[in-house]
């Protein structure tokens, strides 16, 4: 086993949010708190709109882990990033980390208080026992320990949004570029996974198609 | 003379004042680069897999094989 990751093919999502509705039941998640959502490139710009679902990466070099001042942050063997809720103390600067935007925070009572950080987990739950009440409430279910891989990738009825094991998702990725002969790009997989030295270059949108001059009657 | 019951209430109420000037520490002890988090389970010690690694590895690896319908039957 290499290790988890997520890709998003920009070129097969049709922002149907189908993997944000699937986490949000998979482990009740409250309102106000979204572990994965749907963005939107160049929205309307005809050829070169691009939807991407974008959750929590769980980077190799993870930012979240480098200025979490109670170093609530763990990183499985599989590579998935994790926090102890017990320890977070709400402080937002992972939020402030994080490229993708991944950390929520629930609001917890009046005045907009922050609640203890929540993130995608890639069904892997928390610290706690594997399958617990606790954990359940925590962090969600546990899929991973059930031999399942994250519930948002699974519902993609495109399969634009793929998860597991690094390798067998690169051989996936890599037939389905050769087939069709373009999209290579992985929007945000340099910033997550390539190494520390690497310069990530933003990817291109594709040229926008020209608009047909109006005929003159 | 104090009696001796008196004399235990006074201590133990000396004592319980002493406890009072005491301070836990309220931080948390986090080391640069160290988690301070929680060991958790590893995803395969559980009944279904058994502590065998390499089978949850296989199953999850085959699932994410599901994923590409390249090469499902058509």
């Amino acid at each position: 086993m290499a290790r988890m990751k997520f890709i998003c093919d920009a070129e097969r999502c049709i922002e149907c949010n189908g993997c944000v509705t699937a986490c949000k039941n998979e482990h009740d998640i409250p309102w106000g708190v979204n572990r994965r959502r749907v963005v939107t490139l160049n929205d309307g710009v005809v050829g070169a709109e691009r939807s991407i679902s974008v959750a929590c990466m769980h980077c190799s070099d993870a930012p979240c882990m480098a200025v979490c001042p109670v170093n609530c942050f763990y990183k499985t063997e599989d590579g998935v990033v994790l926090h102890d809720k017990d320890l977070c103390i709400g402080c937002g600067y992972c939020f402030y980390a994080c490229p993708f935007g991944a950390p929520q925070f629930p609001s917890a009572g009046a005045f907009g208080v922050r609640g203890k950080m929540d993130k995608c987990t890639f069904c892997a739950g928390g610290p706690e026992k594997d399958g617990s009440k606790a954990e359940n409430e925590k962090y969600g279910r546990n899929r991973l320990s059930e031999g399942k891989l994250p519930a948002c990738a699974e519902m993609c009825s495109t399969k634009a949004l793929l998860a597991g094991d690094g390798d067998v998702l690169s051989d996936i990725y890599r037939e389905r570029v050769m087939r069709r002969g373009r999209g290579g790009d992985l929007w945000g997989h340099a910033t997550a996974y390539g190494r520390p030295d690497a310069k990530a270059a933003p990817a291109t949108p594709a040229a926008p198609v020209a608009q047909p001059a109006p005929q003159k009657s | 003379m104090m009696k001796p019951i008196n004399l235990l209430l006074v201590a133990g109420a000396f004592a319980a004042l002493l406890s009072g000037c005491g301070e836990t520490p309220q931080a948390n002890v986090a080391k640069p680069g160290q988690s301070a988090a929680k060991e958790g389970d590893k995803p395969y010690q559980n009944d279904q897999f058994k502590g065998n690694r390499e089978e949850w590895a296989k199953t999850l690896r085959s699932r994410a094989d599901n994923q590409n319908e390249y090469k499902r039957v058509n």
